[in-house]
């Protein structure tokens, strides 16, 4: 079931698996897109479209930095993505967040589930 | 493909030149990483969607508002031409209502027999510069005015 309410909604938390796949270690854009769309069934396909306007705006937040490299098959140059030290540490508040953001949503769920039980 | 969806792109970003260079690397690059894992240029530019609306949404996560520059620099141009087409038309204008045989040295009272051979009349230039002038002015201004999704 696919819709404009889902597509919202996985937007907001991309950022932050964003931040989390570039924070296990040194990537690069395809790398990022590749991983991303293993888990394309939950995700949806990830496109370039979405990831890079993202990762421009994690780089201007000063969250990630970037260095060019030559790339080794293609012979053109490659950017390699790190997370940086505020990075890191917003990430961590991030993950922190989500930990009661989950615990938050699930009592609204529950509570409404009971609801349901009952009628 | 790609070049012609690079060069889409490229005119498509109304953003300073360090920024266009940025997105065109990246572009650039995103297209040889997928060659090399043997995918098409047009499988990548059918993901990438309409050149435009990628210039869009890269550009504004630089804090640019490309479609509203972009908007801003086609009304610039319809201006410019609007502004040829005027001194063109107005230059021409002026030089057909002006008298021709004023200052004609004896003063004649009739036309002269003698014709002028051959050779176009420069003035005809001016009126097809302003109409061209014109269609431009008026092509910008459709373009820029236009809803874009």
């Amino acid at each position: 079931m696919e819709g404009r309410y889902l597509q919202q909604f996985k937007k907001g938390s991309l950022e932050m698996i964003l931040l989390c796949l570039i924070g296990r270690g040194e990537t690069y854009g395809y790398e990022i897109i590749s991983a991303l769309n293993r888990q394309a069934g939950v995700l949806g396909y990830a496109k370039e479209g979405t990831v890079y306007p993202l990762l421009y705006r994690l780089q201007r937040a000063g969250l990630i930095g970037c260095r060019l490299a030559p790339a080794p098959a293609n012979g053109g140059a490659r950017k390699y993505y790190s997370l940086t030290a505020q990075g890191r540490q917003v990430l961590g508040e991030l993950i922190g967040f989500w930990a009661d953001y989950q615990n938050c949503v699930n009592g609204f769920i529950e509570a409404y589930r009971e609801t349901e039980d009952l009628g | 493909m790609k070049d012609r969806y690079l060069k889409a792109v490229s005119r498509a970003l109304a953003a300073p030149r360090d920024v266009r260079q940025e997105i065109l690397r990246d572009l650039a690059e995103i297209f040889a990483a997928a060659a090399e894992h043997g995918e098409s240029a047009r499988q990548v530019a059918e993901r990438l969607g309409p050149p435009a609306r990628f210039a869009d949404s890269a550009a504004e996560s630089f804090g640019i508002d490309n479609a509203a520059r972009r908007k801003r620099r086609g009304l610039l141009f319809a201006l410019l031409f609007l502004a040829i087409a005027v001194c063109t038309l107005g230059i021409w204008a002026a030089a057909r209502l002006s008298s021709p045989v004023d200052g004609v040295i004896g003063q004649a009272d009739a036309m002269t027999g003698i014709q002028l051979a051959g050779g176009a009349d420069p003035l005809f230039l001016l009126p097809v510069v302003g109409g061209f002038a014109l269609l431009f002015a008026a092509w910008f201004l459709f373009r820029a005015l236009r809803k874009r999704r």
